[in-house]
């Protein structure tokens, strides 16, 4: 009688404690969404009352002029799309060229692969400052300045991708490529047809990686795009908020808006993400 | 000679790392070398650079606003990690206590300001930390304190610049922990239970031990990130107010934006480069030689 007394009770304390932690990480989750969420609501208040004092989380009358309104910003607009295409053709070049050479080093065997092992990593350890002046001026000899191309080619090769694929490529079977062997295919038909197709969960934490580093890359298209028809988002956001400041509402709703697709995309991929984590955090 | 190249795939080789190979070169280790060489350099965009030795060493180690940002740097990095770490160890427990419908929620949530680009999370909190309508002086506000220039004061405006980085930090370093948590097995936990062991005694012994690397891991990349943070401090103060907030890459940048002499920007970016590149590299090493060990 006791026995079971006891363990009721314990179970109740049990159940009072998950109740507690469900409490606990709902606020978290509430925590860490609360600036976004703000910030897509401010997107619909009068410009005056983005910082009304007092403070307000919910706007007097919801506005939808705001996100109308930069909607109908032809800057912005442009720069959204030209930053959502360089971001998928960034991710895309990146896959090709990170992967064949995470392939190459995973299984191939060839003159100097430990020098040429050593030289690629090597540029991993060299932070982007150190370099940030004479790339400028690498881009500036190579008549790049003001293109497309300035955006995309300098990030694109990137070692951690090339070694993060590698990792994957290690633990692919070696008899699976031992029967596309024997009927006689090439290494580089083998790479295509086997290992390309095994590598979607790889790719797309690689893909998202890459994509989410030229999205929110700020400082590089700074120094690099001068034209305003070529303006990332970034680009466009500080240029906004510097230049036409007072339009807070129209800023909140640009800011959004950027954030948009980014966020989009995570939920549509998140689980292979989080299966990316746990692999990164644990070896 | 051609029997020994039988297993070799050269020509398949050096073509597929072609790519790879020539944009890293003309991209990062050309720049790398040419700032090595322009280092030991008097040399400007407009005149006929002259060899100076380590002159720009010297000058950048007896600047006063280099030293003073390596020191913001440093209390930006303390103020960043130990808060980030704390959070994101109780959160972690947090989670993996919870209903897994749930705890995937929390997950998604937290990991959404993680993808979040500085120039956002510098646009919001600066309207965060507005004086007259932010909500950090409604809320403390609402404990009858007096409000705050937070990004304009000397005693607020790192502070006020570590919480967006804690904010975009926490989410991955809390999933990274999670995976480390879980990674511990329950049967562990349950022997120490038998044994009569208390929570604290359950996470000194079995806990922290088994995360040592995890928490290594994640201390020093934490680290490393904290110390070269410099788009926060660039949108919300631009350094401000007296260079409280010039972290040693907005110092470099600032120089590199403004002089027309960069021999030392150069010089001191490469110093914080020799540094932070052997710290990663110890790192890369460790967890290397570990997934060597794990087969």
């Amino acid at each position: 009688m006791t026995v079971k007394k006891g363990a009721t009770a314990m179970k109740l304390k049990a159940q009072w404690n998950s109740v507690w932690l469900n409490v606990f990480g709902i606020l978290i989750a509430c925590a860490a969404l609360f600036p976004l969420v703000w910030m897509f609501i401010a997107g619909f208040k009068e410009k005056t009352e983005v910082l009304a004092t007092p403070f307000k989380f919910l706007p007097d009358r919801w506005l939808i002029t705001n996100y109308t309104g930069i909607l109908e910003d032809a800057d912005f607009i442009r720069s959204m799309l030209l930053t959502l295409g360089g971001a998928v053709l960034f991710a895309l070049l990146s896959l090709a060229i990170n992967s064949m050479g995470a392939y190459v080093f995973a299984r191939l065997e060839f003159r100097f692969k430990r020098f040429m092992w050593l030289y690629v990593i090597m540029s991993m350890f060299i932070p982007g400052m150190a370099i940030l002046l004479t790339s400028f001026i690498v881009v500036t000899k190579l008549h790049m300045l003001d293109t497309l191309a300035v955006l995309i080619l300098p990030g694109v090769a990137s070692a951690g991708h090339m070694f993060f694929i590698r990792q994957f490529y290690l633990n692919v079977p070696i008899a699976l490529e031992e029967a596309a062997r024997i009927d006689g295919a090439t290494r580089f038909r083998i790479f295509l047809s086997v290992f390309v197709p095994m590598s979607y969960p790889v790719f797309v934490i690689v893909g998202i990686g890459s994509y989410l580093g030229y999205w929110n890359s700020f400082v590089w298209p700074t120094m690099t795009i001068t034209n305003t028809h070529l303006f990332q988002i970034m680009q466009y956001l500080a240029t906004f908020r510097s230049e036409r400041g007072s339009e807070m509402g129209l800023l909140m709703a640009g800011s959004a808006l950027a954030a948009v697709p980014t966020i989009l995309l995570f939920l549509l991929t998140q689980k292979y993400i989080m299966r990316g984590i746990k692999i990164s955090g644990l070896k | 000679m051609s029997k020994k190249n039988y297993r070799f795939d050269n020509a398949t080789a050096y073509m597929m790392l072609t790519p790879i190979v020539v944009l890293l070169t003309i991209f990062v280790v050309i720049p790398f070398i040419y700032a090595v060489r322009v280092s030991f350099y008097d040399w400007s965009f407009y005149q006929d650079s002259v060899f100076v030795g380590m002159r720009n060493f010297t000058n950048v180690l007896t600047d006063d606003l280099f030293l003073k940002s390596v020191g913001v740097g440093l209390k930006f990095a303390i103020l960043v990690v130990p808060a980030q770490m704390v959070l994101a160890f109780l959160f972690a427990h947090v989670i993996k206590g919870m209903g897994s419908k749930l705890a995937g929620f929390v997950k998604t949530a937290i990991y959404i300001p993680t993808i979040i680009s500085g120039i956002i999370a510098s646009i919001i909190f600066v309207f965060i930390f507005d004086y007259s309508a932010g909500i950090a002086n409604y809320v403390i506000g609402l404990f009858g304190a007096e409000p705050q220039a937070w990004l304009a004061e000397v005693r607020t405006a790192l502070a006020s610049i570590a919480l967006p980085a804690v904010w975009l930090g926490f989410g991955l370093t809390t999933l990274i922990m999670l995976a480390g948590l879980l990674d511990i097995p329950e049967s562990y936990y349950e022997a120490a239970d038998l044994e009569g062991a208390g929570s604290f005694a359950k996470m000194r012994f079995i806990t922290l031990p088994l995360m040592r690397n995890v928490i290594l891991f994640l201390l020093v990349t934490g680290f490393t990130g904290a110390l070269q943070q410099f788009e926060l401090p660039l949108i919300m103060t631009n350094g401000g107010p007296l260079n409280e907030t010039t972290t040693p890459n907005l110092y470099i940048f600032n120089h590199f934006r403004n002089d027309v002499l960069v021999g030392n920007s150069i010089a001191s970016a490469l110093l914080l480069f020799v540094v932070l590149g052997s710290i990663s590299a110890v790192i890369f090493k460790v967890l290397n030689s570990e997934k060597a060990v794990d087969g």
